[in-house]
């Protein structure tokens, strides 16, 4: 751990009444990794190899329930302006396994 | 029972003793947001480093909310508790000397500054601030809206510290014409040619001497999630302008046409409905007052010809806050401010004592005004991202 401090810096901190120091150390951290894994549904596989690289499972799975127009849009919006590589094939299944998934009513999060 | 009441009870699959904990009910692991219609259950895990009990929306990029339990005490989030959000991903490793600022545009020289040469550019500078996430209670919308689904944690109120923008905007120097500050930080896009998260405010407000590149919050170094090792701070606004891992200041002369400033981070100017289409819109910047009741949650049974005290915390958004009333169905009640500890944007605790309780309190809330007399609706003002929610939140307490 390295405290990089200049002195003109620390000189102008003593007269900024109790200011913690600035002193800059290296930092890093480890981030988990998503536990969840997708549910059963038409197109599993699709969406995994095509939302997974952004979305880990808990983001689709906590989504409201809307329309199937919405998804298609949410989709039509990744590939657009997300640049996600979907095609056109894989797009409309993704919106089906996205609408599949809502319908499971027993469904409430990932557990 | 009220609805609300009922309906929380039905997504837990469970009776009203779970409702009893404070705020949130949390089963197994799991916390209840209570999100109409649901899915509402989230889980508490897994761990992020530096946290400790958050609600866990999103694991990669981390979206973490804390529970309103993190409310319940004092004025200040500590850090272990304050919400996290990224759009992209982040590095998870930062070599402090290696890093540097940009900063550049319509300037008179651009330069690159080191962390050093930033925390040298000015005297610095402590202000405690509520940092908020414009989507803050998107989950809560009724009708609902897609994106991340918060309940009400995704805000907290910390001591930043750094140096004004201003002194560091006056390492390169500003050139005529200028008109907007944008800020880029070390997130990236996993996609080419996907919008990099890139933030703008105007001017005037860049100007301001509380606006912030800040290096720490409450008096530790920004930990790598919060943006480590420097973030914006404008004090009053969502965070959305709060760019984390700050690396790139560009002093832009026209309209800021990027996309999460001019496609999104927007709502309507009119009042829209979910069929409503090619509505005029403005960036959501400014954060209005907001007040909650920490001390009860909803569904919780209180004593019957006794009297209550509830007590709660709220802010002024942009201006400080003037006063906290408690409301119910006909009527209302003015709550007893907490000493102002740490300027307009902090947040302030307030407590009300109801002389005797003489039946169930249904529906009862809190509404905050600010000084320059903002103050919270009755109703949702709905808005198709769900941003800049501050209705008057509800609950509601069984007398018995």
């Amino acid at each position: 751990m390295r405290a990089l401090l200049v002195l003109p810096l620390v000189l102008a901190l003593a007269a900024c009444d109790g200011a913690p120091t600035a002193s800059f150390a290296d930092a890093a951290i480890v981030l988990p990794d998503d536990p969840n894994e997708l549910p059963a549904g038409p197109y599993r596989a699709v969406v995994e190899a095509n939302c997974t690289a952004c979305h880990s499972p808990s983001t689709m799975l906590q989504q409201p329930r809307v329309s199937r127009e919405k998804w298609e849009s949410i989709v039509g919006k990744m590939r657009k302006l997300y640049k996600a590589p979907v095609d056109d094939e894989a797009a409309r299944q993704v919106v089906d396994y996205m609408v599949a998934i809502q319908s499971d009513v027993s469904r409430e999060t990932p557990q | 029972m009220s609805s609300t009441l009922t309906r929380r009870a039905l997504i837990a699959g469970a009776g009203t003793a779970a409702l009893a904990a404070p705020a949130l009910a949390k089963l197994g692991g799991m916390i209840d947001l209570g999100l109409p219609g649901g899915p509402s259950l989230r889980p508490t895990t897994p761990d992020f480093p530096g946290k400790r009990d958050m609600i866990v929306q999103r694991i990669r990029p981390p979206l973490l909310e804390a529970p309103m339990e993190a409310f319940a005490k004092g004025t200040i989030t500590p850090n272990d508790r304050m919400f996290v959000r990224w759009n992209w991903p982040f590095p998870t490793e930062v070599k402090a000397a290696e890093h540097r600022v940009a900063v550049g545009g319509a300037v008179k020289k651009a330069v690159s500054l080191t962390l050093d040469d930033i925390a040298a550019a000015g005297e610095t500078v402590e202000i405690v601030a509520v940092n908020q996430c414009a989507g803050n209670g998107r989950g809560l919308s009724e009708p609902r809206v897609t994106g991340t689904q918060w309940g009400n944690g995704a805000m907290g109120c910390a001591k930043w510290t750094g140096v004004r923008l201003k002194d560091v905007l006056a390492k390169a120097g500003i050139a005529e014409g200028a008109t907007r500050v944008r800020f880029a930080g070390l997130d990236v896009p996993l996609t080419d040619g996907a919008p990099q998260f890139i933030k703008s405010i105007p001017m005037d407000v860049a100007m301001r001497g509380d606006v912030l590149v800040a290096w720490a919050m409450n008096d530790e170094p920004l930990p790598i999630l919060h943006g480590f090792p420097l973030r914006i701070v404008v004090p009053g606004w969502f965070s959305t302008y709060w760019v984390k891992m700050l690396s790139t200041i560009e002093v832009l002369t026209g309209e800021d046409e990027s996309h999460y400033v001019a496609e999104t981070y927007r709502w309507p100017t009119v009042p829209v409905t979910p069929e409503s289409k090619d509505f005029p819109t403005v960036p959501i910047t400014a954060m209005p007052p907001r007040s909650f009741i920490t001390s009860h949650a909803d569904g919780e049974t209180v004593a019957k010809g006794k009297p209550l005290t509830l007590e709660g915390m709220a802010f002024g958004g942009d201006a400080a806050l003037a006063k906290v009333e408690l409301v119910g169905e006909g009527w209302s009640a003015e709550c007893e401010l907490g000493p102002d500890e740490h300027g307009p944007f902090a947040f302030r605790r307030w407590s009300v004592t109801l002389p005797e309780v003489s039946g169930d309190l249904a529906a009862i809330g809190t509404k905050a005004t600010n000084i320059n007399g903002l103050t919270q609706p009755d109703a949702l003002v709905w808005n198709p991202s769900g941003y800049a929610r501050n209705v008057i939140e509800r609950i509601t307490l069984v007398a018995r």
